[in-house]
């Protein structure tokens, strides 16, 4: 699973910003998001994802390293429920 | 004497729109822009809210923790420095902020209580009532002093004569002066219909709920907006052959020091005085007044019985409207609103009518404006009073450039 796809799509509506500029690859600060949309961005993935997403988070550089976050957190998500 | 200060550049995001011109026509006609809001709430409110296009001014990635109140600010400050038209040689060290705030950014605080314990990270750095100074800052380039002013209602009108007073030490080159408020929300309605001081009305009678002096008044509408001026010594607009709206001659700022939220006569003529002896102007020398006027059965007599006193038997002479029953009441931005209003007053020479809708309260009585297009071709000077919660009071004073 890959929430890479959904990642970009709620960039997009948030701040704008075209689906094909945000490769995997690309720094998302070097894409204009500075440390308080950055976590503004955290908080809308919380959403619409309904899951918690850990303080070192916020040091996530490209799209590809957060989507990698998520998906650990969303694979996560079931056991953490019942355990 | 002191030298007075030049006005240079007006800009707006009102009730009745953000071209300073079309705003003033439309006060000039007794235009209101309060409407019904909120129809949950239990008891009827009206407000008067600002049209904004935030696209205009912001991309949605410089939007974050950007509540409103600082959205409005940014584009009243701009517009008011594309005004002012090319400043040439000017060290940003030398450019100040002074702005006024009531409150700080209400819609990010209501967000935070009404999310259900899901509070968005910005809510602090989108509440703080120093967000809008900062912003016009970062987005002027603005290095010297950027300073927020908070007393209450007189909030805007205290940061202009403070600016101006910079301008006179020879602080700054450049002040951008003004003030901002949105909070028009619904807890922030409710807290304020619980204070029992906004107006009453029928359905279907809001744009007419707010009453200055009229026998039949019960209060004020809450209004949002922002206003800026562009202040500069006489000298420099003069060197850079600036055009000059009017002059801020004169201000002055005083404490009741007898009740927190009642006004008191003698403090706010104690104010009326010190910015008729700062601009070195005798009371018949000013033909206008804009007033506080926000229609509560206590503030307008006050407030009549200040000018009485100060003007004496040169009362009858001086013009009186308040324009709040048709922006309502901008609390922290109305000083420069109404500032806004007087310059171009003074400027086009016409007077805005205090549309009362009934008959005029005997203990209010006074030469108000009555009647909507009054010219008044030989006005050279006019003031606009602000009066806070918190006793403070705050009159500004300008001259014809």
């Amino acid at each position: 699973m890959s929430s890479l796809k959904e990642l970009q799509e709620l960039i997009h509506e948030k701040f704008g910003i075209d689906p094909a500029e945000l490769t995997p690859e690309a720094s998302l600060r070097e894409k204009g998001l500075d440390s308080l949309a950055l976590v503004e961005f955290l908080f809308a993935i919380e959403d619409r994802f309904k899951i918690s997403m850990r303080d070192e988070d916020s040091n996530i550089d490209t799209l590809g390293q957060l989507a990698a976050a998520v998906d650990v957190i969303r694979a996560k998500a079931p056991v953490s429920n019942t355990a | 004497m002191n030298q007075a200060v030049a006005i240079t550049g007006l800009g707006v995001v009102s009730p009745h729109g953000d071209d300073p011109q079309a705003m003033f026509a439309a006060l000039l006609r007794g235009e209101s822009a309060l409407q019904p809001i909120f129809p949950e709430l239990p008891k009827p409110a009206a407000a008067a809210t600002a049209a904004f296009d935030v696209a205009r001014w912001f991309t949605k990635l410089q939007l974050p923790g950007v509540d409103r109140v600082s959205q409005l600010a940014v584009a009243a400050a701009d517009l008011a420095m594309r005004d002012a038209g090319e400043q040439g040689d000017l060290d940003r060290e030398r450019i100040g902020i002074y702005s006024g705030c009531g409150m700080g950014g209400a819609a990010a605080l209501e967000a935070a209580y009404r999310g259900g314990g899901r509070v968005p990270p910005l809510t602090i750095p989108a509440f703080m009532p120093n967000a809008p100074a900062a912003h016009i800052a970062m987005r002027q380039g603005v290095l010297g002093p950027v300073l927020t002013y908070s007393v209450a209602c007189a909030s805007s009108a205290v940061a202009i004569a403070e600016a101006a007073a910079a301008i006179q030490r020879g602080d700054i080159d450049l002040a951008i002066a003004g003030g901002s408020e949105a909070l028009i929300v619904p807890g922030v309605v409710l807290a304020w219909q619980a204070m029992q001081t906004l107006a009453a009305f029928e359905p279907g009678e809001a744009a007419r709920a707010v009453r200055p002096f009229a026998s039949a008044r019960s209060g004020f509408a809450l209004g949002e907006g922002s206003a800026f001026i562009v202040l500069e010594s006489a000298e420099r607009a003069r060197r850079r052959g600036a055009r000059v709206h009017a002059q801020l001659a004169g201000w002055g700022i005083s404490s009741d020091a007898t009740h927190l939220t009642k006004p008191d006569a003698p403090g706010q003529a104690r104010a009326l005085r010190a910015a008729l002896r700062r601009a070195d102007l005798q009371p018949r020398d000013v033909g206008y007044c804009n007033a506080h006027g926000t229609a509560t059965r206590i503030g307008d007599v006050v407030e009549r019985d200040a000018l009485a006193q100060v003007w004496g038997g040169d009362f009858d002479a001086l013009r009186v409207s308040s324009t709040k029953a048709l922006h309502g009441h901008l609390l922290g931005a109305a000083g420069a609103l109404e500032a806004v209003i007087t310059v171009l007053a003074l400027q086009r020479g016409e007077l805005p009518p205090n549309m009362s809708g009934g008959e005029i309260d005997p203990a209010c009585a006074m030469n108000l404006v009555l009647e909507p297009g009054t010219a008044a071709p030989a006005l050279r000077a006019a003031i606009s009073n602000s009066f806070a919660f918190g006793g403070t009071n705050a009159v500004l004073l300008f001259t014809r450039a």
